[in-house]
């Protein structure tokens, strides 16, 4: 490590890291008008596109706001849960079993219709704590790593939905493919006008930061979170309870993205159907707007937002310029790489150091 | 001069004619896939069949997007129709159905047709080439091939539409060869190599000599040829997969329905006002799908010998499913499922409802069969 | 009866676990010494990839292996760097290579797919082992090249790991940078060491895919393997010895899903290999000897800087 010399920078300014973040972007834009002058296609044309269609007009807006509420969601519950060094990959399947038991007060509970909507969000936020207990509770009592278990049950819950909308969920009226009924229009969350913007569960979106924002600047499990993410035996000093902080912060992490579930099905879909269509891998994007917030849950907001535009651009890529579905993901790669290395030069002060003779 | 300004007058014709033309619209088609082009499956097919469009019709310009999640029909559409001017969508998933529906409510001087869907409009129409036919074809095949009398079938996911395809083949095979039997497994999924391998290994381990499949690759034909056993391939010409082991297959010809629909529309035939009643399900007699190994080869050659007598038989099979008449249908009773239920009954032919709400096994269908009635 | 029924299940899982043993033997050696990379997936796929179209042009799947493994291993040089030099947070870095992979894969690969493979191994039987009864069944019948070179590898690992010094080495790096580093031991090159056979491996677990599994090339054909790897990889302790038997019992309940069909639920036995990877820790944890093995390496996915400590 002879000739780079890195150095902490005590206080990074919020500023710097969000104008840093834009030029991460604006060079992986530029690396990728290579990738579009490979296909023959004009970058500049490709920008100005992107521009038109994503931010510079209220339909795509729209389109960008309805598919960041669901990383909103699982993102700030990973922000906590990253806080706590507790590495939640299961935000996917937490999603989905907050989806099915969304699933199962729409159409199975036989509550009156005028209690739908809050049992849905209830209901599916108890589907998504109790599924992220599990992996807490093997990590608690038989120390099996998080990750491991989380992960799994993301392909178990996979699973379950398959079974249900297979089996005993499957609806009458869907001629037999695999979708349960659609909803009573009672358990259909309202739209702003006619977008696909949810705004329900946009506003519980919009709560859960500021409820996760209290809870760290304000709580004492804030502190605690705060502490046993730094170190646990640090923590077992200061007379905390690891597995009781844990505990709580798997609950709201597991209940954020299980909300979310319940806003996909309530608000988009109206009924429960694949899994993979349910979710479009928002548990996992979800890791990485948490990531990009850099532990900052109003910043959860912005950075949901940034991928739901990632989402929306990698559609106008494919639509207008012929380039196949992947190439969202070579842009988010990318996106991801510049930031990550940009973020080097916020924490760090990197010189180049002369070799002394 | 005179001549020559006659001669101006008549290119100024030709040329405003062909700016005519020009403006007379191109017609702007889009296509909508549920999975990636690339696959050897569904979405596949109905991308070869748009290319097709493209070359046979200058006056019709296509743009395309795949892999679309069904939550986001209603948002492609719309950038479709507004910012790449299409006058006609064509969406290719029975999931699209939500979002095909509010579009062609919000859009109703624009033309939607839906593939495999059962919800019309004035301006939406359905369509869907049906396979089950070729599965019985190919099932009269199996059943003459096999030597051990277990045949192999690997399924997608248990909805009518793979049942009923299963219970054709199984039909089939019956008629043939009324000892054998049909084994099913399920990979749970339209695309998925690994389990798809897999299944057939286990398969063969079970001692089937025979293969058929539902599943956008040619995985199992692969594995097939692997240990020496005749295959059927599935939805696009796998010959040259394994042109020793592919004996037939099911073929399909998406552009029958795309040319025929869209010179409809170009000519006025069809608007935005009479879709209502419009509903292609095609099958042998309309040409929309095709019994082979490639298109054009009905048998592998190297396999006809093999099947002795069964090869008039499906000759003759497909001449007569192919008469106006339609003469066959291998749907015709008496069927029994294999619970023992009479389904269809003697002398009967199923209806095409009933064909399409399928959930029962019929005789001869062994293993696993989720959501099977009592 | 149930003997052939062994025998084949593992058969089978012998040819179906073997890129996840390469895979997990790889990630085994990252994670031992520290480096946490999640992007497994990404570089198995970019292994198939070139792997595939290596063979394809140069009608020799060894090349393509080779390729396709020096690919892997360079993919993961990236990660290294960002996570050795740079420091950042190893689990992003290591999901921007998955999805980079992923999507550059996806968007080159598009005129290879369904491109027929005509080259690939053969299967073979090792003539004097197969007649050892089960077990020669199993192992020495009708397999391929690299089920035995992963096997070997296993067995090469594991002792290079836990019998040599340089094994110490890497653990020690892995556990605690600061004293090895004291010791006068260049903690950044045993971790680009280990990242580069984290690479390398699953890089050439992706080429097995497409060249010897399944001969062809099609976008996203890993399919999620990557992911399984990185579950295996802490489910075998980080001990390349039961990672065979992680990945091959693995590879026995995928198969099983599907033989065992007309007896039991398909749908519950999808659960099962994913089912067992997390009980099975439970009950290796009664066993109190395994349970103080059953922590990750001490700096797992921390960054180290000697400036720092």
């Amino acid at each position: 490590m002879g000739w780079l010399r890195i150095e902490k920078r005590t206080n990074p300014s919020a500023k710097a890291v969000f104008g840093v973040s834009i030029l991460s972007i604006f060079l992986a834009f530029f690396v990728i008008g290579f990738i579009f002058l490979g296909y023959g296609i004009n970058p500049f044309k490709v920008y100005l596109e992107l521009f038109i269609e994503t931010v510079g007009n209220i339909y795509g807006i729209t389109q960008i706001i309805w598919q960041s509420i669901p990383l909103l969601l699982c993102g700030v519950g990973l922000l906590l849960a990253f806080k706590a060094s507790f590495w939640n990959i299961g935000a996917e399947g937490q999603l989905l079993m907050g989806a099915v038991a969304a699933t199962w007060a729409a159409l199975f509970s036989g509550l009156p219709d005028f209690l739908l909507i809050p049992a849905v969000f209830i209901c599916g936020f108890i589907g998504g704590a109790v599924w992220g207990l599990l992996s807490t509770f093997l990590r608690a009592r038989f120390r099996i790593n998080e990750v491991i278990t989380t992960l799994m049950m993301n392909y178990i819950a996979m699973n379950i939905v398959l079974y249900l909308i297979h089996g005993p969920w499957k609806g009458e009226e869907m001629r037999g493919f695999a979708y349960t009924n659609q909803f009573p229009k009672a358990a259909w969350l309202p739209t702003i006008g006619i977008s696909d913007i949810h705004w329900p569960t946009l506003l519980i979106g919009l709560a859960a930061v500021a409820f996760v924002y209290l809870i760290i600047s304000r709580t004492r499990l804030g502190y605690e979170v705060k502490v046993v993410g730094q170190s646990p035996k640090a923590a077992r000093y200061a007379g905390i309870s690891y597995f009781k902080t844990i505990f709580l912060v798997m609950i709201i992490s597991g209940g954020f993205a299980g909300l979310a579930g319940a806003g996909e099905v309530c608000g988009v879909h109206h009924m429960l159907r694949h899994p993979d269509q349910v979710s479009l891998g928002y548990g996992y994007t979800g890791i990485i707007v948490a990531w990009l917030a850099r532990g900052n849950p109003p910043a959860a907001i912005l950075t949901s937002l940034l991928f739901g535009a990632i989402y929306a651009a990698g559609d106008v890529l494919q639509l207008s310029f012929g380039l196949p579905f992947q190439i969202v993901n070579v842009f988010t790669g990318l996106i991801l790489f510049f930031l990550i290395s940009s973020d080097t030069l916020v924490k760090y002060r990197i010189s180049i150091q002369r070799r002394e003779g | 001069m005179k001549k020559a300004v006659l001669l101006f007058v008549c290119l100024l014709f030709l040329f405003t004619g062909a700016i005519c033309l020009e403006a007379q619209d191109k017609l702007k088609v889009g296509f909508i896939y549920v999975g990636p082009i690339g696959d050897m499956g569904w979405t596949n097919a109905h991308d070869n069949a748009r290319k097709i469009v493209e070359k046979t019709f200058p006056w019709v310009e296509t743009v395309y997007q795949e892999a679309v999640p069904e939550a986001k029909v209603e948002g492609v559409i719309d950038r479709m129709i507004r910012r790449e001017q299409c006058d006609v969508v064509f969406t290719t998933s029975f999931g699209f159905w939500e979002g095909t529906v509010a579009a062609a409510k919000k859009y109703p001087d624009k033309i939607f047709a839906h593939c495999s869907g059962f919800m019309r409009a004035p301006n939406l129409a359905n369509y869907m080439a049906d396979f089950y036919q070729l599965y019985y074809l190919n099932g009269l095949m199996a059943g003459a091939l096999t030597k051990s009398n277990k045949i192999g079938y690997v399924g997608a996911f248990p909805i009518p539409e793979v049942k009923r395809h299963i219970d054709a083949f199984t039909i089939g095979v019956k008629e043939v060869n009324p000892k054998a039997e049909v084994n099913v497994r399920w990979i749970e999924a339209w695309f998925d190599p690994a389990k798809a391998k897999e299944a057939t290994n286990s398969l063969v381990d079970a001692g089937c000599d025979v293969f058929a499949f539902t599943e956008d690759s040619d995985t199992v034909v692969q594995v097939a040829a692997e240990n020496g056993f005749p295959v059927f391939g599935h939805y696009s010409p796998m010959y040259n997969s394994a042109p020793d082991y592919v004996v037939s297959g099911q073929l399909v010809h998406w552009e029958l329905f795309y040319l025929d629909f869209l010179s409809k529309v170009y000519s006025g035939y069809y608007t935005s006002k009479n879709l209502e009643n419009v509903d292609y399900w095609g099958l042998l007699k309309e040409g929309s799908v095709e019994v082979g190994a490639k298109f054009g080869m009905t048998v592998n050659p190297k396999w006809k010998s093999r099947l002795g007598s069964t090869y008039d038989l499906v000759m003759k099979r497909i001449e007569q499913m192919k008469n106006p008449q339609v003469v066959f249908d291998p749907f015709t009773g008496p069927i029994y499922s294999r619970k023992g239920k009479m389904v269809v009954g003697s002398g009967e032919r199923a209806d095409y409802g009933h064909l399409l709400s399928i959930e029962y096994a019929v005789k001869g269908v062994v293993g696993a069969w989720p959501g099977e009635p009592k | 009866m149930w003997q052939l029924w062994v025998v084949e299940t593992l058969r089978r899982a012998l040819a179906y676990g073997t890129p996840l043993l390469l895979g997990t033997l790889g990630e085994i050696y990252t994670e031992r010494s520290g480096i946490l990379n999640l992007g497994v997936e990404g570089m198995m796929i970019l292994g198939a990839f070139v792997g595939f179209i290596t063979t394809f042009v140069t009608k020799n799947p060894w090349l393509g292996f080779l390729f396709g493994a020096l690919v892997g291993g360079a993919a993961s040089l990236i990660h290294g760097f960002l996570s050795i030099n740079l420091r950042v947070t190893q689990v992003v870095s290591g999901l921007a290579l998955t999805l980079f992979g992923l999507g550059l894969t996806g968007v080159l690969g598009r005129g290879w797919e369904g491109q027929p493979l005509k080259v690939s191994l053969s299967e073979f039987s090792v003539p004097f082992l197969n007649r050892i009864p089960i077990l020669g069944d199993i192992v020495f019948t009708e397999q391929n090249m690299l089920v035995y070179i992963g096997l070997g590898l296993a067995l090469l690992l594991w002792w290079l790991l836990f019998k040599t010094s340089w094994g110490i080495t890497v653990r020690s790096v892995g556990e605690d940078p600061a004293t090895a580093d004291a010791l006068g031991i260049n903690v950044s090159l045993v971790r680009y060491g280990c990242t580069f056979i984290g690479g390398f491996l699953a890089g050439l677990g992706g080429a097995y895919l497409s060249i010897v599994y399944r001969p062809s090339w099609t976008q996203g054909m890993t399919a999620g393997m990557g992911w399984i790897v990185i579950a295996l990889t802490i489910f075998s302790l980080w001990h390349p010895l039961i990672a065979v038997g992680g990945a091959y019992i693995f590879g026995s309940l995928f198969y099983l899903s599907f033989r065992l069909q007309p007896w039991v639920s398909p749908e519950l036995l999808t659960i099962m290999p994913y089912l067992f990877t997390i009980l099975a820790p439970i009950l290796l944890n009664a066993n109190r000897k395994l349970r103080r093995r059953m922590g990750a390496p001490g700096a797992l996915g921390l960054p180290y800087s000697r400036e720092e400590e």
